[in-house]
């Protein structure tokens, strides 16, 4: 077969059906973007995102995933640092370890989280520290159990690909390994962390499985974004279901906009 | 004075075998080998960056082995300069005097002074990825003599400069030494570079140091055969006759062989032509006939590119080297005659005392 392609007119086969591949997907997802923005008219859509509750589930998801976004990045960037920088034994395990709440479904790190609630020990947490099941700090904890992984995978390639020998020459002017860390290491992946983070940020707004399991489905209480789609489906409201995804589509698009500005600008290591 | 005992260590593909080296106060040191040798493990050695198995090192008698990089006050200056991107040229200068004790102003006259001294005033503000090869070589030595260093480490500082830049960078390097006169060791693998700068010169090859001397030792007392192949074979001429013709010129006589040399003073004992500086042309060349003689070939011998020819000229035989593709040009066989022309410039001298 790859015989006949042979010459310019393989070369315009080629061409021709890799780029009707994106041609087809891209119609495809414009396509039902559009369909969904036609489904409503505009009187409808803002009277529902006005409403109470879709106010409320703004509010709500964009607040927990900032704080959610934070404590993550918080934990992945010293996690990051030390599977980039560090030689020890069994590195491999502990590295694909950290890998598995990206690959696991959500639902079930949500199960997870909520037997561990059940247990003794989770129980006592639960009941004397700080209330999470069917809660809104539950909903934080699914968010950061969900979310961190992918910060630390985005963060270690970011520390990967920063030359070790800024840190050399920044120790040789007399910095310590921490100062070296704060006053290098830091500033030059400003870049990786600030893209991490608002990836990060977009996959906990949009979080769904884990937090539907063990923060539930609350109307007014534990309602984020995604769980109002849900709710509104299962009412049948439809209007309200778009509006919802048109908010959701939104916050998607700034997010990859962003993110693309700061790729952009990155420095040639 | 940096003295290096007994230093052994090995670094994936590199390694550092049994190296001794004392290198005395204000002495411009080259550590002049092939790559992968294990010039820039050494210096990392000393700069602190590496562990190292075995060996100590000693900087005006103070043990500083196991020191971490920023206790040892050391500057380095890495192969690519490794500024820091996300700062302006001033700030990579004033980048180790953030920690001191200095205040912001003192900071500040400092860097200008640096700046100055370097020829890089006019770029303070601007950002790092604009400046030049060599404009990014200046802010990296301005940077590293900030904190005013008792050594300065040079990795490979000239190599990856346009021939032009790493001429002025050279004296300009010379100069500073002698104005600041602080210990540097400079690594290269560049033999003329090595020739021009080195107070002394270290031969390094496969992590063994095979010679230590000055540059004039070193190429007419080469200690082994990896010295003398790395260094070009040179061939060596005793002179029985030196005189002084002014100008910079001496006139040598060696088998009676008239030769101009350029120097003035002291007797010349022998002198050192690499074969690589003798021309060979089958046509008596033109203009006023200094340096040229006529003479037989006795042998060739084609090693890769090259070509090595055997000159006999008077009582002397002169080995002399060309490109493949040049001497397939010509035509050259054994028993023709054929003029040598000896570069001037590139004659070296050697007027010391016997040493090997």
């Amino acid at each position: 077969m790859f015989k006949v392609l042979k010459g310019v007119g393989g070369e315009r086969a080629f061409k021709g059906a890799t780029v009707s591949a994106l041609a087809l997907l891209t119609i495809f997802l414009v396509g039902i973007v559009v369909s969904v923005l036609t489904y409503t008219d505009w009187n409808t859509f803002v009277s529902a995102i006005l409403s109470e509750e879709i106010l409320f589930a703004i509010r709500l998801s964009l607040s927990t995933a900032t704080v959610a976004t934070i404590i993550s990045i918080l934990i992945a960037v010293p996690v990051a640092y030390a599977i980039s920088q560090t030689e020890f034994p069994g590195k491999n395990i502990v590295d694909s370890m950290l890998d598995l709440p990206i690959v696991i479904s959500p639902i079930a790190l949500g199960a997870v989280l909520l037997v561990f609630f059940n247990t003794q020990i989770g129980g006592g947490i639960d009941n004397n520290i700080m209330k999470f099941v069917f809660a809104v700090p539950g909903i934080i904890l699914a968010q950061i159990i969900v979310i961190s992984a992918l910060a630390i995978r985005l963060l270690k390639s970011t520390f990967d690909s920063i030359d070790p020998r800024y840190e050399q020459v920044g120790r040789t002017l007399g910095c310590s390994k921490p100062e070296v860390f704060f006053r290098v290491t830091l500033p030059l992946a400003k870049d990786g962390l600030i893209a991490s983070a608002i990836l990060t940020w977009a996959r906990a707004v949009g979080e769904f499985g884990a937090t539907v399991t063990l923060a539930g489905a609350t109307a007014m209480k534990t309602e984020t974004l995604p769980t109002a789609i849900f709710l509104s489906l299962a009412t049948a409201d439809i209007e309200k279901a778009i509006a919802v995804i048109l908010v959701l589509i939104i916050i998607a698009v700034v997010a990859l906009l962003a993110i693309r500005k700061i790729i952009g600008r990155r420095y040639p290591l | 004075m940096i003295e290096i005992k007994n230093l052994s260590t090995n670094l994936g593909d590199f390694c550092l075998e049994d190296i001794n080296l004392t290198i005395d106060d204000r002495e411009y040191f080259v550590i002049l080998g092939p790559n992968g040798a294990g010039k820039t493990v050494l210096i990392e050695c000393i700069a602190g960056l590496h562990r190292i198995k075995h060996g100590e090192i000693w900087v005006d008698k103070n043990q500083i082995t196991h020191l971490t990089p920023e206790e040892r006050n050391i500057g380095y200056v890495p192969q690519d300069y490794v500024l820091f991107p996300f700062l302006n040229v001033a700030e990579n200068i004033a980048f180790g005097l953030r920690q001191t004790k200095y205040s912001k102003a003192e900071v500040q006259e400092r860097v200008k002074n640096l700046a100055n001294l370097l020829g890089v005033s006019y770029l303070l503000n601007r950002g790092i990825r604009s400046l030049s090869g060599g404009e990014k070589q200046r802010v990296a030595l301005a940077r590293s003599l900030a904190l005013t260093p008792k050594i300065l480490l040079l990795d490979e500082p000239l190599s990856a400069l346009d021939l032009q830049t790493a001429k002025y960078l050279r004296s300009d390097l010379r100069h500073l030494h002698k104005e600041l006169g602080v210990t540097t060791l400079h690594i290269t693998h560049n033999q003329i570079e090595a020739e021009e700068m080195a107070d002394r010169i270290g031969i390094l090859d496969k992590g063994r140091l095979e010679q230590v001397g000055r540059p004039d030792e070193i190429f007419f007392y080469p200690q082994s055969e990896i010295v003398s192949d790395f260094i070009g074979t040179p061939n060596i001429l005793e002179c029985e006759h030196c005189r002084t013709l002014g100008q910079g010129l001496t006139e040598v006589k060696s088998s009676g062989l008239p030769i101009i040399i350029p120097h003035e003073g002291n007797t010349v004992r022998r002198i050192a032509l690499f074969p690589r500086d003798i021309y060979i042309s089958e046509t008596k060349p033109p203009g006023p006939q200094v340096n040229r003689f006529k003479g037989t070939i006795t042998n060739i011998k084609t090693s890769g590119a090259t070509v090595r020819l055997k000159v006999k000229v008077g009582g002397n035989t002169l080995q002399a080297e060309m490109p493949r593709d040049i001497f397939e040009d010509m035509d050259l066989t054994v028993g023709k005659e054929v003029f040598l022309i000896l570069k001037l410039r590139r004659i070296r001298v050697f007027e010391g005392q016997d040493s090997g």
